[in-house]
């Protein structure tokens, strides 16, 4: 079948797509640096791991394919349990209490409630500043068996000598830690959220009658929900690798132990036990956790039509 | 309703001065009591005492003698004050490495992590907002699902390759990995699409400019706050970060701050070793918060936290 003539207006048309694929392909250009370095350092270590958990390393015999005994094994493992619960519990008091602490202040700097809002702000902001390892330093000193100087504050004043490092007390401490570290940071990403609320919006609420804490709760809150919802999923994976305290407290605090958290277990198996393919599993099965609750959080606020 | 019906209360339920003259609504129109206020105030003024006790904390105590930082009261100086000489210790004291070994190290691989990710995320933010090729969206959602993949998942793993390809222990095994930020990619594809125009692009291109040109020329100089704010994003979190370099490096000449620091401490707490070791500790401790804290203020107008989650109140 002959084709229909061309008219000059088709021509330039098409030249004008062809240009605009050509062109829009060099947008891979500016891509391929950061996913050359994301493949390399990222994807190929995490596929490497998944490989690695399939096989298990033995003093004689070298290494073979065992399938999915390091899983059955990490799985079967009360020693990866134990830690795991310690971590989750950690995880529920400590997120939700940061986040609740972080929206009020947040809340509070928005509506310019509190004298020297902005001076506030930049203080609380400091901790952002400190390294978790000089923060747990810092607490594990003051708090320290003895000596600590809050422990000789409570002694002085004629109060039981409180062991902050005991069975009873120590998920507490770090706890204590984790706010103490990371709250600043919470609140200045909440606050921008809340910044960027048309102003339009709570003005018409005034206009309307709407007191201070309606406001607050029906209008700016559920406004920038999706902004909470991401501060508590960045915690939430955060927490759940709990890692560095607990592990530079250990000297002080005996009752941290080699299982504390999974990530504290699956450091020492690697690097103490040598048993890479077990650690790998144990990561493996960390990170399967950390997404599946991830992703069930996302997808539940999702149906409550909250994410955008 | 008219605004001359809104709930303004009485003048004496005002708060005085300048309070709420920074928010967005006068405060008055919110109607709130002084008592209220100072409510407020008080909640600000508890939880800066628990922000500044392990700092003034610290700055009390490296200017003891490491028997003082136990056997006086914490919370103030006592005598002799030896703040120069614990200083002094720290910069000469080698007995697990050099601490301005580490500090270099630190600056280093902060600086380089720091930059690498605003040029890698800044390009790919940029290629994200202003270009549709084949394959974007899948590579963007990759990408994206990296932020809910715990640094737990593959830092041993990354060990292990690095040991197979003989990378272990060497700066780039280090630095390069902080490199990757996939939210420092979003941040810059949702700042690029709100300020580098199509059609600014577009008449670049119709005076002949190459696109590498127009990013360099155009889209950087609009994206100055974005970078600076992903950039100080960045440092901070190298600077900070324990676990990484803890996983894939262990030559002491190559540690980071972090790193000696936390074998200092251990010493501290390990029976029989030189007890100044205390003091030397806490004062490395108090330098290694100081150069971010600096960075902060110094780069205090750049930063830009509207950034970023404004994105996601849309």
């Amino acid at each position: 079948m002959a084709s229909p003539p061309v008219t000059p207006t088709e021509v330039a048309g098409r030249r004008q797509r062809a240009f605009q694929r050509r062109r829009d392909r060099r947008g891979l250009w500016f891509v391929l640096p950061f996913f050359v370095v994301f493949l390399m350092f990222l994807v190929v270590p995490l596929a490497y791991s998944v490989y690695t958990s399939f096989f298990t390393t033995r003093m004689i015999g070298g290494t073979v394919f065992t399938g999915f005994s390091n899983y059955t094994q990490a799985l079967g493992d009360g020693a990866f349990w134990t830690g795991m619960g310690r971590t989750f519990l950690f995880a529920a008091i400590q997120v939700p209490v940061m986040v609740i602490i972080a929206t009020f202040f947040a809340t509070i700097f928005d509506m310019g409630v509190a004298r020297f809002g902005g001076a506030f702000r930049a203080v609380f902001f400091l901790p952002f500043a400190v390294p978790g390892v000089v923060a747990t330093a810092m607490w594990g000193s003051m708090l320290q068996t003895n000596v600590g100087v809050f422990v000789r504050v409570f002694l002085d004043l004629g109060l039981p000598n409180p062991n902050f490092f005991g069975p009873g007390h120590l998920l507490g401490v770090i706890v204590v830690i984790a706010i103490w570290e990371w709250t600043g940071f919470t609140i200045i990403l909440l606050y921008t959220a809340l910044k960027s609320v048309p102003r339009e919006v709570v003005e018409s609420a005034i206009v309307d009658g709407a007191k201070f804490s309606r406001i607050v709760t029906r209008i700016k809150l559920p406004i920038i929900r999706p902004a909470i919802i991401l501060v508590v999923i960045i915690n939430a994976i955060g927490a759940l690798q709990l890692f560095t305290e607990p592990y530079l407290l250990s000297p002080m605090a005996p009752n941290v132990s080699a299982n504390y958290t999974p990530t504290v277990y699956m450091y020492n198996e690697a690097f103490s036990a040598y048993s890479y393919d077990f650690a790998a599993a144990i990561a493996v099965v960390l990170a399967f956790i950390i997404i599946l609750i991830s992703a069930a959080f996302l997808l539940s606020q999702r149906r409550k039509g909250a994410l955008v | 309703m008219s605004i001359a019906t809104a709930p303004v209360r009485a003048p004496k339920a005002y708060p005085r001065r300048n309070i709420g003259v920074t928010a967005d609504v006068p405060l008055q129109l919110y109607g709130l009591h002084r008592r209220t206020i100072n409510l407020v105030t008080l909640a600000c003024g508890l939880f800066t005492l628990f922000t500044l006790i392990p700092i003034w904390w610290i700055f009390v105590s490296s200017s003891k003698t490491a028997t003082n930082v136990n056997s006086t009261f914490g919370f103030w100086f006592a005598h002799p004050f030896v703040l120069w000489s614990n200083l002094k210790e720290v910069f000469t004291n080698r007995e697990d490495g050099s601490f301005l070994q580490w500090l270099r190290n630190t600056a280093i691989y902060a600086g380089i992590g720091g930059i690498g990710a605003t040029v890698l995320s800044a390009m790919a933010g940029y290629g994200f907002a202003r270009f549709s090729f084949r394959g974007k969206n899948l590579l963007f959602i990759s990408i994206m699902a990296a932020l809910l993949i715990p640094i737990v998942a593959f830092a041993v793993p990354l060990y292990l390759v690095y040991a197979k390809v003989h990378m272990d222990s060497t700066m780039p095994a280090i630095f390069v990995p902080f490199m990757i930020s996939p939210v420092s990619v979003y941040l810059m594809r949702v700042y690029a699409g709100g300020s580098v125009p199509r059609e600014l692009i577009d008449a670049a291109r119709v005076d002949g400019a190459g696109e590498a040109g127009i990013f360099v020329r155009i889209a950087v100089p609009l994206m100055v706050p974005a970078l600076v704010t992903v950039f100080m994003l960045n440092v901070v979190s190298s600077w900070n970060n324990f676990f990484l370099p803890f996983i894939v490096n262990n030559s002491a000449k190559l540690y980071t701050l972090t790193q000696g620091l936390q074998v200092w401490f251990w010493h501290t707490n390990i029976a029989g070793t030189s007890e100044n070791f205390t003091a030397i500790t806490i004062a490395a401790s108090m330098i290694s918060i100081m150069p971010l804290l600096i960075m902060f203020i110094v780069l205090q107008r750049y930063w830009r936290g509207g950034l970023l989650l404004g994105g996601l109140t849309g």
